[in-house]
């Protein structure tokens, strides 16, 4: 009786997913294997094979390491100062670390433009100081679009670490330097590994959302595409809706590969986490 | 041997001064406990000790040696939280060997030492278990193993004891006594049980608000508190304003209100000041009908008890079943007093009873430290 009362409960959300994400998924995915009445996986070899394709491919994953990567070296810090924090002044700093996830991402894209272009705050600033003679061209490359989505997405790394370290007993620290470690060594052989599943759950997230991001790249990354302006470049641009499936469909694989890797990295790192 | 000297130590929290010019002094090899109320200052005093905490003030000596400046990786103390602070990602046997890694130990010896210690807190072929795959007191058994492996010159423990149940309690107290003993370690032992604390300890120390009441042998405190807050800590319910003492000797006479005079042998030695009060317990406090008084009570003739000598008359107001006794709430003219007493049938509600005072069980207390 109370298994089916459960069932129920999970049911609207259930119909929702399916009807509107998981059905419209394998139809995606389905299609990219029927092309003009036949069996075929010629869009996969046609993509594979293709520099252009694959340079894009290279590019948006060095984008989403890049990130991800720094905001696990901004985010660490700063969720742990803020876990220390008393509950009031932790609301607070906890508001403002999520701020940016609060602004549209196209105005927040369009003040990156004023800040990074050639004119901008960067290259007066340097050009002022006499650092270099001509401006930089920061806009417009991957350096601009990796700045925008960390902006956009440190906040993300930041929640998900605070919650696993507020979890953390503080006495473990005091423990292990009672046992001899220093702070720093029990820092880096405690409070680490038990963040493990917080920087998994943060790096996943911050990963797949810079991978699958679009408005940032489209517009602080100019002429540079990542695949999900390509895909969009495909389907709207060139009307081609079998590539843009293609597309997709090899977007999705990576999703779930990069997920797993992980997950088996946090199952090595910390086998109890 | 003096082992470890706290100075005139003051410890704040902010604005908060818990410890104000406090002082204490253990000798090598004994087990020392802290015991009072919450709140009182105990984990404030060993978290000093640690150097998890700093003195604002003071001096800490430890051998002879300045240590108040030392961090607390450097002390080479072993601590033993309340929560056992087990690290949770870690194997029972890598929580042990963890301070031995850091020390730079070779592997052989680690694993000997491990196993070593795991025999001595009966946890072996437990080695390759998480902390989240023990019961409480195996955990607490893996912290005690974690501090005592790394051969520390003074143990520490915060109510180790306090998340189990009372059986395993019981064991355990007696185990760390065992193992205390075996391996000689000077240890400071915190917890607000009092049958715990005198169970085990070389010393207590009876801590009210930030300061030490009394330090002394368990059965030194249980017999003679120095101060009614001890007093009334331990079990003594029952206090009378004395005045006017005679000493003679151990003989001592008061005048008390109401016109009660008081005789009692003073065995403790404590010095007599001027703001006093007698003290007794429930069980010491006699309770009887006037009829009773006819030959002689509590080490006082039926003259003297004629006389009025020690006794208080009252009636019974309350009377709970304790088992192995009744308890009296017997009202009086000096207060409420709490008497227990074995007997058959109780008192009835309201009945006219004598209260006995012997004079062996009468302790003096000052009012003030
Ligand atoms: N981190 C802290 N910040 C501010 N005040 C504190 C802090 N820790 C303890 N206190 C205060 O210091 C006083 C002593 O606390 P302490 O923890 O030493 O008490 P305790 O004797 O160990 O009590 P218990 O038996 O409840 O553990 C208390 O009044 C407490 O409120
Ligand atoms: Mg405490």
């Amino acid at each position: 009786m109370k298994k089916v009362h459960l069932w129920l409960l999970l049911l609207p959300g259930l119909l929702f997913l399916t009807i509107f994400m998981i059905i419209p998924i394998f139809m995606t995915i389905g299609s990219t294997f029927y092309h003009e009445g036949e069996f075929t996986v010629d869009g996969y070899v046609k993509l594979l094979s293709d520099p252009y394709m694959l340079k894009i491919l290279g590019t948006t994953l060095q984008v989403s390491f890049v990130t991800t990567l720094v905001c696990i070296l901004l985010g660490f810090p700063t969720a742990y100062y803020i876990s220390k924090t008393k509950a009031r002044t932790k609301g607070i700093l906890l508001m403002l670390a999520l701020f940016p996830l609060l602004t549209s991402a196209i105005v927040r894209s369009f003040s990156w433009m004023v800040i990074l272009g050639k004119n901008g705050l960067v290259n007066q600033f340097l050009l002022g100081i006499g650092l270099i003679d001509d401006p930089l061209k920061i806009l417009y490359t991957p350096t601009a679009m990796m700045i925008g989505m960390i902006h956009l997405f440190l906040p993300l790394m930041i929640i998900s670490l605070v919650g696993v370290m507020e979890n953390i007993d503080g006495d473990l620290l005091q423990a292990s330097e009672s046992l001899g470690a220093s702070r720093w060594k029990g820092f880096m052989s405690i409070i680490v590994p038990l963040c493990v599943p917080g920087l998994i759950v943060g790096s996943i997230l911050v990963f797949v959302g810079s991978l699958t991001a679009y408005t940032t790249p489209q517009l602080l990354g100019g002429k540079q595409r990542v695949i999900a302006t390509f895909l969009y470049q495909n389907a709207m641009t060139l009307n081609d809706w079998y590539m843009a499936s293609v597309i997709a469909t090899v977007m999705i694989v990576i999703t779930f590969i990069i997920i797993g890797l992980m997950n088996r990295l946090a199952r090595k790192l910390n086998p109890k986490g | 041997m003096e082992l470890l000297s706290l100075n005139d130590i003051s410890v704040a929290y902010e604005k908060n001064l818990i410890l104000k010019n406090f002082n204490l002094h253990i000798e090598k090899g004994e087990l020392i406990s802290l015991l009072g109320p919450s709140g009182c200052g105990k984990t404030t005093t060993l978290r000093l000790i640690a150097g998890f905490l700093e003195a604002k003030d003071g001096r800490f000596m430890f051998e002879g040696k300045d240590y108040t400046r030392v961090p607390v990786n450097k002390r080479n103390f072993g601590f033993v939280f309340q929560s056992y602070a087990l690290f949770p990602h870690m194997t029972v046997f890598d929580n042990v060997a963890y301070g031995l890694r850091l020390r730079k130990v070779s592997k052989d010896d680690i694993a000997k030492r491990v196993t070593d210690m795991l025999k001595v807190v009966s946890l072996e072929g437990f080695e390759k278990r998480f902390p989240g795959e023990l019961s409480g007191g195996q955990r607490q058994r893996v912290a005690i193993a974690r501090a005592l492996v790394i051969q520390p010159d003074l143990l520490l423990f915060d109510e180790p004891l306090s998340n189990l149940d009372a059986n395993l309690r019981v064991n355990m107290r007696v185990e760390i006594r065992r193992i205390q003993k075996e391996l000689g370690i000077t240890t400071v032992y915190v917890s607000h049980d009092q049958e715990e604390c005198f169970s085990i300890s070389d010393k207590v120390a009876i801590m009210n608000q930030g300061v030490i009441e009394q330090l002394d042998a368990p059965a030194v405190i249980y017999k003679y508190p120095t101060t009614e807050f001890v007093a009334r800590f331990i079990g003594f319910h029952n206090f009378i304003d004395v005045n006017g003492l005679k000493v003679n000797g151990e003989q001592v006479t008061a005048d008390c209100p109401q016109g009660l005079k008081l005789s009692l042998v003073h065995r403790s030695g404590h010095p007599i000041v001027e703001q006093m009060k007698a003290a007794i317990r429930p069980d010491d406090l006699l309770i009887a009908l006037q009829s009773e008084l006819s030959n002689g009570l509590g080490g006082l003739t039926a003259a003297e008890l004629e006389t009025g000598w020690n006794v208080v008359a009252g009636r019974v107001k309350v009377s709970t079943f304790l088992g192995r006794s009744y308890q009296y709430e017997v009202e009086t003219a000096l207060g409420t007093f709490t008497v227990n007493r074995e007997m058959e049938a109780p008192f009835e509600t309201n009945a006219a009873v004598q209260l006995i005072l012997p004079k062996e069980k009468v302790v003096l207390v000052r009012t003030k430290v």
